[in-house]
Formats: C-alpha cells, sequence, structure tokens
C-alpha cells in the first residue's frame, strides 16, 4: 500500500500521481463515502480508495453504473456523508438525469464529482468536454492545473458543496490523471464526520421550486469565486494581452510564453473555477486588454462564456481560441499548440516546426497476447461470412471495442455509447420482419452486460427481436485495469461477496444462454452458427478469463514454439497466417529465415494459434497451473 | 490482383461458383458452407492455388487435352473418347445401393483391390442431403458413398487435404465435370513449386452432370414431399417425365421439375460440360430402347484415357462389371444431348452480356 495516502506528516512532500493526489485529498477531506464505475483516466482512483477504506473509516465501492454510484452518493449525502463520486467523461453524462435533478434538490453532506476527460482520447472512443454539463445542470466546476491543486481542491470542494448545500464537480484531463510531480501534504481530519440519521423532515427532492434556490446557489458560488484563490495572474497585472487558461492550459501557455520571452507582454490569467465563470475578475482584465487568447483542453467552453461576457458589456476586444480556429480545433494540446496561438495573439508569425524524432511506423491497437476476444472476434468472423448475406455485427465499449482493427478482424460495424450494442441490435433485429435480410449479432462484455446491457436485452426480449447477444465474459473490467464487477466474488473494500450469475439473468429473462469457451474454436463456431439458425433473442456467452488475469495465475506458462522446418511461412498454403491474420503479438516474423517465431516475452502460452497454424508448425509444450 | 480478392470478384460474385471445393482445404483462408464457397480472412498473395485450380478461371482446355488425353480420339461434344459402354456392377449388392449401375462403386472398389489407386475421394450422403467430400480407403468406405446427391459439396476440399498430407500415393476421385476439370488443372501443376503433391493423383472417375442444386433449396424441397431422416434416394428420370423421384421409407414421390429448376445452383446454368471431359472415364445414366425401368440400374460409361481403358478392361475381364451391347445411335445421342447443355450455356452467357 502506498504509505503517503494515508501518512498524517503535514507539510511532508511526496511525489504523487494525479489520481493518487484525488485520493490524498478525499482522505484529507474525510469523506465517509465513495462510489465509481471505472473509467479510464481516473479509474484507478477507487481502486486506491478501497484499499484504504478500512484503515480511515470509510466506505467505497465499485458499483454497477455510474447513475448507481451518484444516486448511491446522493443517498449517503441525505445521511450527512461527505461523498465522492469518481468517473470519466461518458459516465458524467450517462448520469445527465440523475445530476440535474441532484442540482435541483441539492446536497446535505458534501458531495464532489471527480469526472475526468481524456483530451485526445487516449482510452476513450472520444474527447468530449465535460464542463457542459456543469453548465447544463448549474452545478459549480473547478479544474486544478498541477497535481498539488489537484489533491488540494478536494477539501476545498468539499467545503464549497456543504456552504452551497450543492454537488460541486471537479474536472481533471489525462495529463494531470496520469501525470506525477510533488505534492505536499495536507492535515488529517482528527475525526471523521458523523453519519446522522435522516430526520422525519429532511428533503432532498427535485420539485420545480427548486430551480430558484438552485440558480441563488451558483451565483453565491460565482461570488466566492470572484476571490477564489486558485485563480490567479501570472506576469503583468494589466496588459493589452491577455491569455486566459484552465486547467492544464496554463502550463502549456505558461512555457509557451516563457520560449518567446514574453513574460512582460502577456497577463496570464488561470481560472480553476469553471463554472460559474467569475465575471468580475475575469472582466477586469478584459477591460484592460485589446486581444485576448483563451487556452483550454477540447471546447471552447471558457472561449465562448467570456464572448458572451464581452458581447454583454459591450466590451470591443478581439477574442481568440479554439473555437475562432486561432488555436487547433481538436485534439490535445500541448506547449507548441500554445505556442501558435501565443504567436497569434502577439503577431508574431508562425512556428518552425520541429523535425519528427523518428518515422514511426502506423501501428494499430491490438489485443494482449493470448487475449480470450481475439478467439471470439475469429469466431465471429467465421461465422458472419457463413451466413448468406454477411451477417451485422454491432459492437459495444470495453476494450473488445478494438473489434473494429485488426484485432478484431475488421467485425464491428457500429458502436454508439456503452450498453449500446444490444439496443441498436434490437432496433436492427426488428427490421428483420421488414425486409432486413441479415442476422445481428451483438457484443458487450461482462462488465458493461451489469453496467448497462439488461434493460436492453429486456427490452429485446419482451419486443421478440431476432438478435443474438454475445457476452465475453473474461471475469474482469480488463480495459481499465481488473476492477471487480457485480461478477466477481469479492468487493471494491476486499469483501468476499457471492458473483451474480450471468447466466441466471438470461435464463430469468427467459433466454437459454448458450455457454461457449472462445479457444476450443470449432466448438465455439458451432455454437455461434446454431444460434443464427435460430428466431428470437439469443444468448451466447463466450467464458475465457482475461490473458492477463490467467497469466498471473499460471506458474509455468506453456512454452510454445515453430518448428520452422515445418512452417510454410509466407508461402501459398498459409502466408503469414499466425503473425498477418491472428495477429496475436506472441506472433511474430523471423525476417532472416522468412518463417514465422514466436516472441516468448509477450506470449503467455495460450496455444490457441497452434490450432490455427495450417502446417502444424506451432507446438506446445508443458505449463503448469 | 490478389488471389482471394481475383476469386472474389471473378467467380463467386458472379455466380460461377461451382462449389467444387478446388480452392479449399490447403490453407486458412477458404471454407464452404452449405455449398457457398467463403474466403474468412483475405490473403495477399498475388499468385495462389486457389486461383490456378479453380475450374472457373481461365483455362487453356486445348493445352490441358493435348497433355493428358494422348492417343484419344477428341468428339467435340463429349471430349476425349476411346470407347463407350453400357455397364452395371455384377454384384447386386451394389446395385441396390448405387445411383444407377452402380459403375462408379464397382469400379473404384475394384481400383483399389488391384492397386490402381490407394484411396479415393468421393461424396458421401444421406439420401442426397448433407453432402460432403469423403476420403475413401476400404471396400467398405467406397460403398457408404454409393448414390448421388444433387447438393454440391466442396469435396476437392478433401482431396486437396489428402493430397497435402502426402499419405496417399495413388490417390483416386470422383467427380462432376466442374471438380474434373479443377482435378486436371491441379494435375497440370500450375505452380510447379507448389503442386500440393499433385503427382499422387490417380484415376479420375467422372460422373455426368446436367445441374447441381442450391443447398437448402433441395433441403426445403426434401423437406416438403417427404420425411427427411428416412430419405434414401433421388434421381432425375429421363426429361420426358419431366419429374425428380425422391425415395423415402421405400416409397417413390414424384416431384415437378419445374420446382426443382427453380433451385438450380446459379453457376451451373453457365457450365458447358455434361460428360465430366476431363476424367479417365466418364460414367451416367443409361438411356436404351428398353425404357427407364431397365435403364435405370445400367450406366454408359465413355473410357477417355488410356488408364482408363486398362481399368474397365481389366474390370470386364474380371467379372465386376457386366456389360451389355450398345445401340448404334447411343452415342449420337449422347453427343446431342451433351451439345444441348452447351449451347443452352452459351445462350445463357450471351444473354448476360
Ligand atoms: C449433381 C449430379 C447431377 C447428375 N446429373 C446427371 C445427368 O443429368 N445425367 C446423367 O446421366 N447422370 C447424371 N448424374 C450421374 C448419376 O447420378 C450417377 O452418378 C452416375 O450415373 C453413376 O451411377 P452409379 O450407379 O455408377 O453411381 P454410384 O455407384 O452410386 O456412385 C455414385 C458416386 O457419385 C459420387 N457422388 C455423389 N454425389 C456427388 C456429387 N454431388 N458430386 C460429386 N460426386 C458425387 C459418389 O462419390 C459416388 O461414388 C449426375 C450426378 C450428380 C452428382
Ligand atoms: S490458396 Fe494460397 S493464395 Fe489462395 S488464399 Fe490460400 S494461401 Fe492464399
Ligand atoms: S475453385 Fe471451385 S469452389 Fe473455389 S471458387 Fe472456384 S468454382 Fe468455386
Amino acid at each position: 500500500m502506498k504509505w503517503y495516502l494515508t501518512a498524517d506528516d503535514p507539510g511532508k512532500v511526496c511525489l504523487l500521481q494525479g489520481n493518487e493526489a484525488i485520493v490524498r485529498g478525499a482522505v484529507e477531506a474525510g469523506i465517509n463515502f465513495a462510489a465509481s464505475y471505472p473509467g479510464s483516466p481516473s479509474s484507478q482512483v477507487l481502486g486506491m480508495l478501497g484499499e484504504i477504506a478500512e484503515e480511515r473509516g470509510f466506505y467505497a465501492e465499485w458499483s454497477a453504473n455510474e447513475i448507481c454510484a451518484i444516486q448511491a452518493c446522493f443517498g449517503a449525502s441525505l445521511a450527512n456523508a461527505r461523498s465522492i463520486c469518481v468517473v470519466k467523461q461518458n459516465g458524467l453524462f450517462l448520469m445527465a438525469d440523475a445530476l440535474h435533478c441532484g442540482a435541483q434538490h441539492g446536497v446535505k453532506g458534501g458531495l464532489v464529482i471527480v469526472t475526468s476527460d481524456d483530451p485526445d482520447a487516449h482510452s476513450s472512443t472520444n474527447e468530449f468536454d465535460s464542463r457542459h454539463t456543469a453548465k447544463t445542470a448549474n452545478i459549480p466546476m473547478l479544474e486544478p492545473t498541477t497535481i498539488q491543486e489537484a489533491k488540494d481542491m478536494v477539501p476545498y470542494a468539499f467545503e464549497l458543496s456543504e456552504k452551497l448545500r450543492q454537488v460541486v464537480i471537479i474536472r481533471l484531463t489525462t495529463r494531470v490523471c496520469h501525470g506525477r510531480s510533488n505534492v505536499a501534504l495536507g492535515e488529517l481530519p482528527k475525526e471523521i464526520r458523523k453519519i446522522s440519521n435522516v430526520g422525519e423532515w429532511d428533503r432532498l427532492t427535485c420539485v420545480n421550486f427548486m430551480h430558484k434556490p438552485m440558480l441563488d446557489k451558483l451565483d453565491k458560488a460565482e461570488e466566492i469565486f470572484e476571490t477564489c484563490e486558485y485563480n490567479r495572474i501570472e506576469g503583468p497585472d494589466f496588459s493589452e494581452n491577455l491569455v486566459i487558461c484552465g486547467g492544464t492550459g496554463r502550463l502549456y501557455a505558461k512555457e509557451a510564453i516563457k520560449r518567446l520571452g514574453a513574460e512582460e507582454k502577456v497577463t496570464l490569467m488561470s481560472l480553476a473555477t469553471i463554472w460559474p465563470i467569475p465575471r468580475k475578475y475575469v472582466l477586469d482584465r478584459m477591460k484592460a486588454a485589446k486581444r485576448v487568447l483563451v487556452v483550454e483542453e477540447v471546447d471552447p467552453v471558457i472561449e465562448d462564456a467570456i464572448a458572451a461576457l464581452a458581447g454583454r458589456e459591450g466590451i470591443n476586444i478581439k477574442i481568440m481560441g479554439r473555437g475562432t480556429g486561432d488555436m487547433v480545433r481538436i485534439g490535445e494540446l500541448n506547449q507548441d499548440k500554445a505556442e501558435d496561438g501565443i504567436r497569434k495573439l502577439l503577431d508574431m508569425g508562425p512556428r518552425t516546426p520541429d523535425k519528427p524524432v523518428a518515422d514511426l511506423p502506423a501501428r494499430e491497437m491490438n489485443f494482449c497476447a493470448g487475449c480470450p476476444h481475439r478467439a471470439t472476434f475469429y469466431v465471429l468472423k467465421r461465422v458472419l461470412r457463413m451466413e448468406k448475406v454477411y451477417g451485422c455485427s454491432i459492437g459495444d465499449i470495453g476494450c473488445y471495442f478494438m473489434q473494429g482493427q485488426n484485432g478484431g478482424f475488421y467485425s464491428n460495424q457500429m458502436d454508439n455509447c456503452m450498453g449500446s450494442g444490444i439496443n441498436v441490435a434490437e432496433g436492427l433485429g426488428q427490421l428483420t420482419k421488414y425486409g432486413l435480410d441479415q442476422k445481428v449479432i451483438t457484443v458487450c462484455g461482462d462488465s458493461t452486460f451489469f453496467h448497462s446491457i439488461i434493460p436492453g436485452l429486456i427490452s429485446a426480449k419482451f419486443n421478440m427481436s431476432n438478435v443474438i447477444l454475445m457476452i465475453l465474459d473474461n471475469s474482469a473490467t480488463a480495459m481499465t485495469g481488473f476492477q471487480p464487477h457485480p461478477g466477481c466474488d469479492v468487493t471494491a473494500m476486499g469483501k468476499p461477496t457471492q458473483p451474480i450469475s450471468i447466466e441466471a439473468i438470461v435464463r430469468a429473462i427467459g433466454i437459454e444462454p448458450v455457454v461457449a469457451d472462445p479457444f476450443d474454436i470449432d466448438d465455439a463456431v458451432a455454437k455461434l452458427r446454431g444460434l443464427t439458425k435460430k428466431d428470437g433473442t439469443q444468448v451466447i456467452i463466450m467464458r475465457q478469463p482475461c490473458a492477463t488475469l490467467m497469466s498471473k495465475r499460471v506458474k509455468v506458462k506453456k512454452r510454445v514454439y515453430v518448428d520452422q522446418s515445418v512452417c510454410f511461412g509466407d508461402d501459398c498454403g498459409c502466408n503469414r497466417f499466425c503473425s498477418r491474420v491472428w495477429g496475436c503479438p506472441g506472433n511474430s516474423w523471423d525476417f532472416k529465415a522468412g518463417k514465422a517465431v514466436i516472441d516468448t516475452v509477450s506470449c503467455v502460452g495460450c496455444g490457441v494459434c497452434a490450432k490455427l497454424c495450417p502446417s502444424g508448425a506451432i507446438k506446445v509444450e508443458g505449463g503448469e497451473e | 490482383m490478389l488471389s482471394t480478392i481475383a476469386l472474389d470478384t471473378q467467380v463467386i460474385q458472379k455466380d460461377l461458383c461451382t462449389g467444387c471445393g478446388a480452392c479449399q482445404g490447403m490453407c486458412p483462408y477458404w471454407g464452404s458452407v452449405e455449398g457457398r464457397t467463403i474466403c474468412y480472412f483475405d490473403c495477399d498473395r498475388t499468385e495462389g492455388r486457389c486461383q490456378s485450380f479453380c475450374p472457373k478461371m481461365p483455362t487453356d482446355l486445348e493445352a490441358l487435352r493435348a497433355k493428358f488425353f494422348e492417343g484419344s480420339e477428341i468428339i467435340p461434344e463429349i471430349g476425349p473418347f476411346r470407347a463407350l459402354y453400357l455397364t452395371q456392377a455384377a454384384d447386386p449388392e451394389i446395385r441396390k445401393n448405387s445411383q444407377h449401375g452402380g459403375t462408379i462403386t464397382a469400379l473404384t472398389e475394384f481400383a483399389l483391390k488391384e492397386g490402381f489407386i490407394d484411396s479415393c475421394v468421393m461424396t458421401k450422403s444421406e439420401g442426397g442431403l448433407n453432402a460432403r467430400g469423403e476420403l475413401a480407403t476400404t471396400a467398405e468406405e467406397i460403398r457408404a458413398c454409393s448414390g448421388s446427391s444433387f447438393q454440391i459439396p466442396p469435396t476437392l476440399a478433401v482431396l486437396n487435404k489428402t493430397l497435402k498430407e502426402n499419405k496417399y500415393k495413388k490417390v483416386g476421385v470422383v467427380t462432376t465435370p466442374c471438380k474434373g476439370l479443377a482435378v486436371y488443372k491441379m494435375k497440370n501443376k500450375p505452380l510447379p513449386e507448389k503442386d500440393n503433391n499433385a503427382d499422387n493423383i490417380g484415376i479420375v472417375f467422372g460422373v455426368f452432370c446436367g445441374w447441381g442444386l442450391d443447398w437448402n433449396g433441395l433441403e426445403d424441397i426434401c423437406g416438403k414431399y417427404s420425411d427427411v431422416t428416412k430419405l434414401s434416394h433421388m434421381d432425375i428420370p429421363p426429361s420426358k417425365y419431366h419429374r425428380m423421384d425422391l425415395v423415402a421409407d421405400g416409397q417413390e414421390i414424384h416431384v415437378d421439375l419445374d420446382e426443382v429448376e427453380a433451385q438450380v445452383r446459379p453457376a451451373c446454368h453457365y457450365c458447358t460440360d455434361m460428360t465430366c471431359e476431363f476424367a479417365d472415364i466418364s460414367v451416367g445414366g443409361a438411356r436404351s430402347a428398353d425404357g427407364w425401368d431397365v435403364d435405370k440400374s445400367w450406366n454408359q460409361l465413355i473410357v477417355r484415357s488410356a488408364k482408363g481403358e486398362e481399368l474397365v478392361k481389366l474390370a470386364i475381364e474380371k467379372g465386376v462389371l457386366n456389360v451389355k451391347e450398345v445401340p448404334e445411335t447411343a452415342l449420337e445421342k449422347l453427343k446431342k444431348a451433351a451439345a444441348g447443355k452447351r449451347s443452352k450455356a452459351v445462350a445463357k452467357a450471351a444473354e448476360d452480356k
């Protein structure tokens, strides 16, 4: 365990990762309750909270989905608990209804949501900007620019939440979550806050007459934000050139200004209070400036807010940013991109771009070596092609999103959001009665099944849609780092619990699930193909534990090797089937010999490639579990 | 062009694929389901056996005939020719389960016994359904393949697999005309470095063919008129009857030919070969003045090559085959029937243009 998460050593400087800083901040805030559904980049937070929960006397859980998580937090808040809910941008959007209602009824015990956005979509399908949600839901939002601030803002947010009796959101981005820097630890609370029983006349209800109080809370927040110590000015207090930053934008802009030697020419304002914008604080500087550049991650949220402000106040100022196209409109920012914007602000002419360090070959994302999903999609691809009319394949969100790339044999035709697969497929499946002459197959992971598939499956079955759901049961939320889900036998706090059976749920819906092992390829093909011959809503569970989990359980891994004297290489009859088509990272190519070779470092010893090799050149030996 | 794409765009998507299986059984890319040829994954080779074995890819037929039928007369309508016989299996047990006279079953069994072949790739079915390629290595296994299926399974995939394994050195094969051509393309070794042991191909036994049927279409017809679990036989009597006969549970059921012909495999409409011109011997149903009741237990047999001649003569000499006199008009009638199929196919192709 990481001692610095709970060390009672105020002022001690430790190297903390952003996600650890959030955990430490929550400990310093003396939380009582934490709930989350994993979503990178902030997935690690609840895992760590779970580990220290018992020691610190609070409760932590992995909820089945983000709606469950936030509403559990609202429940805790009603009993005066301080609760933290950790999600990523998609999770925040998923809970939109709960959030809007929650903002209207407010909170009792402090409630802080930590959401992490993923500019450039490093581990997401999108780079959505959660800041819009603060605006539509009328919830105050903070964004740290450093890891120290990430920690410090958690207790600050709780105090604010309790002062306002309102939810407070802290927005992070990937660089803050995954970056590391020195952080001075704060004080630990002397004792943890008392839970109080819910009084007969205690109320947290979303009713329309709370609309006005909700807006009043926002006004109050703005008033507080006018003097918030996290908003700051660097460089001259007032100047013609104003740069307003949100989040990590500050660090990029600061470095760019330094590079350009423009420290004396530019007023650099960092806004930590994203919503509501402290209007007076901003206006004072705007009135003195001629031009303003906004440097923020993803959408022009601050930019639009100050543009509206300038318009309302009749200030004649040139506003530049990602919305005006003066900064790149998409993707993650960096120093160079910030420099491009500042050069425009200062009329300096374009930057000479750096030469690329090396010509790196383009590479697709791929499943890990030995991943059962590869076998599952191999099975799926075969079955889709076996159909008279190529079957239609609908994906979902998880590692298996890579179904759309080489690792999944390019078998994904549509992907909306988490839990969407069954619903999309339900709709298509209905059309098979109206002229769609195709089999419709959709996939979901085990964690996704519990997260948001069940209602869709019920809808499909009830409405008699012709659709096959493949549940990829690898016993883990592998995408985000093996957090337990309701199908597992241990909770976030390490307590044994009864796993919830996917089969039992499917059966209760009135469908008899077929279970297949994707590593037994021929059998799995036969089983899935069997389902394509049936009408109605069908379920097949592809069960094989995640390779990374398995390789941890295996004592001695099987030795897999290629007998190159037998291998067909790139000759007709094989043409590098293992490394080119099957594509497991363990299947490599020996350029000298012109034959296949196993990369023994990557190979986990699953041995599936040996079953597929057309020459029988791949051998499997030994192994111990 | 990539081999897999060539076959897909020039043969499969054009509805020319016969489902013979010549492209299959050698690599993980090709397979077949219910008579449909499937490319599971794209192969990026431009030179491949799949496309060079496919009977529907361009072929120099003249050169093939010249190479493999030296000394045989070439009759334009029916191909290489040495003799025409009317034959049947002498063994009544064989005749009982075979399609017509049991000539194929008797001859392949004899060829195995006499060492002409050491195994035989055949087609097995349950009364004509669920057809699949089989490697027969014993007389019992050969007999189990008696009878015709009008489904077209990828039997040559089994030939390819057998040759690849290289265990049997004289592999006989029973083929329809499309498959026969593919086998001779294999024997011709289009990729000399990669011949899949084509020298191990033994005697080629052709069967005449009018057309094959859509896999599921035939299943549906059989299901509609019979209990498919009791199906034991299916055949098409001479054209004047205009029907297909099914035998289920010993009962003969007649199905109007129009209903059956609606299910003809699209590729068969373009096929110009009725008598399986690429084979050592070719066998079909007999047509004589005796009428269908007698003819249905006899075969016409065309001997095409020296090897075929040797085998047939020995089989007759050893009393394995019964023979009867061939009517004078038989060859002319056969030529006319074969020319009829060819001209229909040519007309169909012209119509598409
Ligand atoms: C699709 C098809 C269409 C035919 N059309 C005609 C026709 O129009 N006119 C005509 O005279 N004869 C036709 N025949 C041939 C006929 O049905 C007999 O196969 C032939 O007369 C030999 O009879 P037999 O008693 O010697 O056969 P058997 O001794 O019973 O042996 C039959 C052999 O045929 C093989 N076989 C069965 N089904 C298939 C198949 N689908 N593909 C390849 N091989 C198969 C088996 O391996 C078996 O060894 C056709 C055969 C097929 C398969
Ligand atoms: S037969 Fe050869 S060329 Fe054709 S798909 Fe297979 S490996 Fe590729
Ligand atoms: S080889 Fe036979 S099965 Fe393959 S594409 Fe050609 S005709 Fe079809």
